[in-house]
């Protein structure tokens, strides 16, 4: 089911009445108390960001909330995310969960991670697709990429991605620091972040323990693995922003409102078609039954509505389509040198 | 659109429930917190409702109303979409009022 996300930017005070997130808005009071106080019930609510100084939110009201799986998610002073809360237990057989998770061997790490590239690249490919930029290359590169990435087919995309997807007058250059609207992605990535460090959990996971990224400084390894095939999908939101010529120089209200859109935006799977945060479950539930043993394929979702909007006018675009479209459904465990964990 | 007003549900609750008892008062009094529980709001006295994103959603809310019925008392229990509810018009008094908003996926505050 599809959460409500809740973000507070404004002065708030925060507590638990009958089992509802009772909201007090102070800066509200003049227009009486149906506007300054509300409820909402806890247990609707998935994520709650909040981005004020002058939050004051109770014991019992983050306790409940991360009984209900929420995540929260605190900003610094400069109104980027700084922290995020999850629950301890988020799933009935954890335990059993991440012993499986701490026992995955190296082989099966490397495939997940191989699945994980080949969906990015490919929805790296669709974006790219979809503003008319040749990705011919990048769908190749997808086709290449083996057991644990060895050749950095992931990077060498990237760079290509990077460097073609904003229009040519931007003179865009990716980086955590860069300039704007590398402040948009950010901000997009740390809410998507969140959402997938939420479905981990939900999926009795460990979102520290990554397959790919290892990194000791990050609380956040697996997460930021898995949220991979997603970042496509901010970036259409960025990109959008951009296309509209809004200006993007600073993080407003209008702005932030898209970025925050992304747990609803559709994503497609094979057979179905769900908001984001839905299709991200079936993602993490599937990569808990990859650890068991019990699958051997991540469930990631796949860009296939290029042409939805353009109208399919071009015949080589219908083929790289199908091509894209074959890529993700039986491309896998066919290279000889991957040995089978299980 | 995968939210849309055709899918989102409206339960409402509407009961009519002894008091002439100190006992039924205490049942009566009981039923109607654990609804607020539940996270229904009052819309008048005896009328409560609460939003469902998706028929899922409602269906969970409906089996523990059912679940919190007491022994005696009228309870109707009824879903209409956004999209009918929307269309309830609302008076104070003969003054026009304004129907309460459908919460959102995304809320800023």
């Amino acid at each position: 089911m599809i959460k409500r996300t809740l973000h507070f930017s404004n002065p708030a005070y925060l507590s638990l009445h009958q089992n509802q997130l009772a909201i007090d808005l102070p800066h509200l009071k003049s227009l009486g108390e149906k506007e300054s106080k509300k409820s909402i019930p806890i247990e609707d609510i998935g994520i709650i960001i909040l981005d004020n100084q002058q939050i004051t939110i109770t014991h019992g009201c983050i306790a409940a909330l991360l009984d209900n799986n929420a995540a929260i998610i605190t900003c610094n002073q400069s109104r980027h995310p700084t922290g995020m809360m999850l629950p301890i237990d988020g799933h009935n057989t954890q335990s059993e969960r991440f012993r499986y998770q701490i026992d995955a061997s190296q082989p099966l790490k490397k495939q997940l991670w191989q699945q994980t590239v080949q969906a990015k690249i490919l929805n790296q490919a669709a974006v790219l697709f979809n503003r008319n930029i040749a990705c011919e290359n990048m769908v190749y590169w997808a086709k290449s990429v083996r057991s644990g990435d060895p050749d950095n087919y992931e990077g060498r995309a990237a760079a290509y991605y990077w460097k073609n997807v904003f229009p040519k007058k931007l003179d865009f250059f990716r980086g955590r620091e860069g300039d704007p609207p590398n402040n948009l992605l950010n901000y997009g990535y740390a809410i998507l972040r969140a959402i997938v460090a939420r479905g981990l959990v939900c999926s009795g996971l460990l979102p520290t323990l990554g397959i790919h990224h290892r990194n000791k400084y990050n609380a956040y390894c697996l997460a930021d693995d898995i949220m991979e095939p997603y970042r496509p999908y901010v970036d259409e939101i960025v990109l959008g922003i951009i296309d509209r010529g809004e200006n993007f120089l600073e993080l407003g209200t209008s702005i932030k409102t898209q970025l925050l859109g992304i747990a609803t935006v559709d994503v497609q799977f094979e057979k179905s078609t769900s908001p984001l945060m839905v299709g991200l479950q079936s993602t993490t539930s599937s990569l808990a039954k990859c650890y068991e043993g019990t699958i051997r394929r991540i469930t990631y979702p796949i860009m296939t509505n290029f042409d939805n909007k353009r109208g399919s006018t071009y015949k080589d675009k219908e083929v790289l389509k199908s091509i894209l479209i074959n890529e993700i459904t039986e491309s896998g465990f066919t290279k000889p040198e991957d040995e089978l964990p299980f | 659109m995968r939210l849309n007003e055709y899918r989102i549900l409206w339960i409402l609750v509407f009961f009519d429930l002894p008091t002439e008892t100190k006992k039924e008062r205490s049942v009566a009094a009981k039923f109607r917190k654990e609804v607020l529980r539940d996270g229904f709001a009052m819309f008048q006295f005896s009328i409560y409702l609460r939003h469902c994103s998706s028929r899922e959603n409602a269906d969970v809310h409906i089996k523990r109303v059912k679940k919190l019925l007491p022994e005696k008392g009228h309870v109707g229990i009824m879903t209409v979409t956004d999209k009918q509810f929307g269309m309830m018009e609302l008076f104070y008094g003969k003054k026009e009022k304004e129907l309460p908003d459908t919460p959102q996926q995304l809320e800023l505050f």
